[in-house]
């Protein structure tokens, strides 16, 4: 296999090129998109890179189509993308309910811009993490992964698609203009450095008549292919384990649903994944991810060097939320803060794990900018003064 | 290391910014590129900010810049305040006037009179500014160079820049 863009070397792109890259490489072959600002990038990576690589990018006539036409793609076997922002993303919602209920394996990337509507389209923003985990309507669960850097944004896509086919579900990558359009030096793998997930199939007829049913004891069923042999009805509607509608029996609902949730939040230890940075003796932690992560990364340096005990945990992950972590650290914090581009949202997902056990505050910044380091630590030594 | 290059849209401030960091990369230095333009696409400010490190790059944006590159007195207006005190200011000597210390020399007008194209003026100064600091070699910027310019136009790029780095070396 030869890629079009350089592997097993480093090279000096944006956020959304390493994206691209990395989906490609992770396996993906079905792109389907809307352009739109700051996720343009991606889009043009994949129409130029797809044909080159056997794969398909196509331009649907909005973002309602492109993630059914990802839906699509991943039921005929295709590991499958599509990337967009602010307004895109809102048009995916109702089709993001779909994969989860149909438990299609997706990769949908939102390079958040400022909202709401329109907004500020060239700036970055971090507004749509609790439209992210929550924004489908009806119980469920899903993946959310914050990328910091550039080659966080390429190893995050590669994770994105092993979770997304190894627990059947939509994964969804939140990174922000800033990452999306800086230039970093990025290393891409060779791909047998890689290691690559797919999804479980039925290896047999019996298998095949239960494709949302636990038949492994394991949450996630094997996904029949379309055109391999099996046939297989697929609806978003409450459906028992042969896929057929029960869409009045509370018993089967509540039983497909638990399962669906189940197989993300019983498995939190798996897809979880943060950093920490001089926590071990902190009296202060500032909590952050993505773009804002390394604002607070030289805030802690600087606090530090003021002999102030701060500490950083970086989460790479926003859901599943591992809130028992969060109440670990704030039983030896005096203080916490959550540093974000929005008026509040992982916030309030911190302030429910920290249980009281610890105050926590908000360092919120919108507009379009990120924070800078000076005014976390500002923000910070004036609380403690 | 903090650089800030300046100048208006059309000067190809944010190509210079994107082949001096694939340079550095190429020397296997972190680096970390950003810009900042007007929505037009001639005559607005256009900025392209760099950090070049060994160590892993946490800032985002230019703080306190280390050394400015300026091509136009409108790009040097809105970053001349980055500069630090001790930092170097390097500007086009006929299309900037500033109120401090600096070196240069005529950029366009070199790109003009040398490679009969002011276009190239981005290439002349980054040959300059490399020749002046050797914050990358020359051999790495003439890589990327090869890499980043349309397809056709490597030569007189790659010639912009030697003239530059010549006129540096003066």
């Amino acid at each position: 296999m030869r890629y079009p863009f350089p592997v097993g070397a480093a090279d000096f792109i944006q956020g959304d090129e390493a994206i691209a890259r990395a989906a490609i490489l992770a396996g993906c072959r079905f792109y389907a998109g809307y352009p739109i600002t700051p996720a343009s990038e991606i889009f043009e990576a994949m129409s130029l890179y797809m044909p080159l690589v056997d794969g398909v990018s196509i331009q649907m006539e909005d973002e309602i189509g492109s993630i059914a036409a990802v839906i699509g793609a991943s039921w005929a076997g295709a590991k499958a993308m599509t990337a967009t922002s602010g307004p895109g993303f809102s048009l995916m919602m109702e089709n993001l309910g779909y994969a989860v209920m149909t438990e299609t394996p997706l990769v949908l990337v939102n390079v958040q811009r400022s909202g709401p509507s329109t907004g500020q389209p060239t700036l970055a923003a971090q507004g749509d993490v609790m439209q992210a985990i929550w924004g489908t309507h009806g119980d469920h669960s899903l993946i959310v992964l914050t990328p910091a850097t550039v080659q966080e944004a390429f190893d995050m896509t590669i994770r994105a698609f092993n979770l997304a086919e190894k627990y059947r579900t939509p994964v969804i990558l939140l990174t922000d203009a800033e990452v999306g359009h800086m230039r970093e030096r990025v290393y891409a793998p060779n791909p047998d450095e890689l290691e690559l997930v797919y999804r479980k199939l039925p290896v047999n007829e019996e298998e095949a008549k239960y494709p949302f049913g636990d038949v492994h004891g394991d949450l996630v069923p094997p996904m029949p292919i379309f055109g391999k042999g099996y046939r297989t009805y697929v609806t978003g509607l409450t459906h028992d384990e042969r896929g057929r509608p029960k869409t009045v029996e509370a018993e089967v609902h509540e039983k497909l649903i638990k399962r669906i949730v189940a197989k993300i939040e019983n498995n939190k230890k798996d897809i979880v994944d943060y950093e920490t940075y001089e926590l071990d003796d902190a009296e202060i932690v500032l909590i952050s991810f993505g773009i804002v992560a390394r604002s607070a990364m030289r805030a802690v340096k600087e606090l530090r060097k003021e002999g102030i005990k701060a500490g950083l945990l970086k989460l790479n992950v926003v859901w599943p939320f591992d809130f028992e972590l969060i109440e670990k650290i704030a039983e030896n914090a005096e203080r916490m803060y959550v540093a974000e581009m929005n008026l509040g949202q992982l916030y309030h997902l911190v302030k429910e794990g920290a249980n009281g056990k610890a105050e926590v505050g908000l360092i919120s910044r919108i507009g379009g900018e990120v924070h800078t380091p000076g005014e976390i630590v500002e923000r910070i030594k004036n609380d403690l003064r | 290391m903090q650089i800030r290059l300046a100048g208006i849209g059309g000067q190809g401030v944010v190509l210079a910014g994107i082949i001096l960091g694939e340079a550095a990369a190429i020397e296997g230095l972190n680096v970390i590129q950003t810009q900042d333009y007007g929505s037009q696409s001639r005559g607005g400010h256009s900025i392209a900010d760099l950090i070049i490190s060994k160590e892993p790059i946490y800032d985002l944006m230019v703080t306190k810049a280390d050394i400015l590159v300026a091509l136009a007195q409108l790009g040097y207006n809105s970053t001349k305040d980055s500069l630090r005190e001790d930092g170097l200011l390097i500007i086009d000597t006929d299309l900037v006037k500033p109120d401090r210390e600096y070196i240069g020399a005529p950029f366009t007008r070199l790109a003009e009179e040398k490679t009969g194209l002011a276009l190239t003026v981005n290439m002349v100064a980054l040959g300059y500014l490399v020749a002046k600091t050797n914050i990358v070699k020359k051999e790495s910027v003439e890589k990327a160079i090869k890499r980043r310019v349309p397809k056709g136009t490597e030569e007189i790029n790659l010639k912009a820049f030697r003239i530059g780095y010549e006129e540096g070396l003066r």
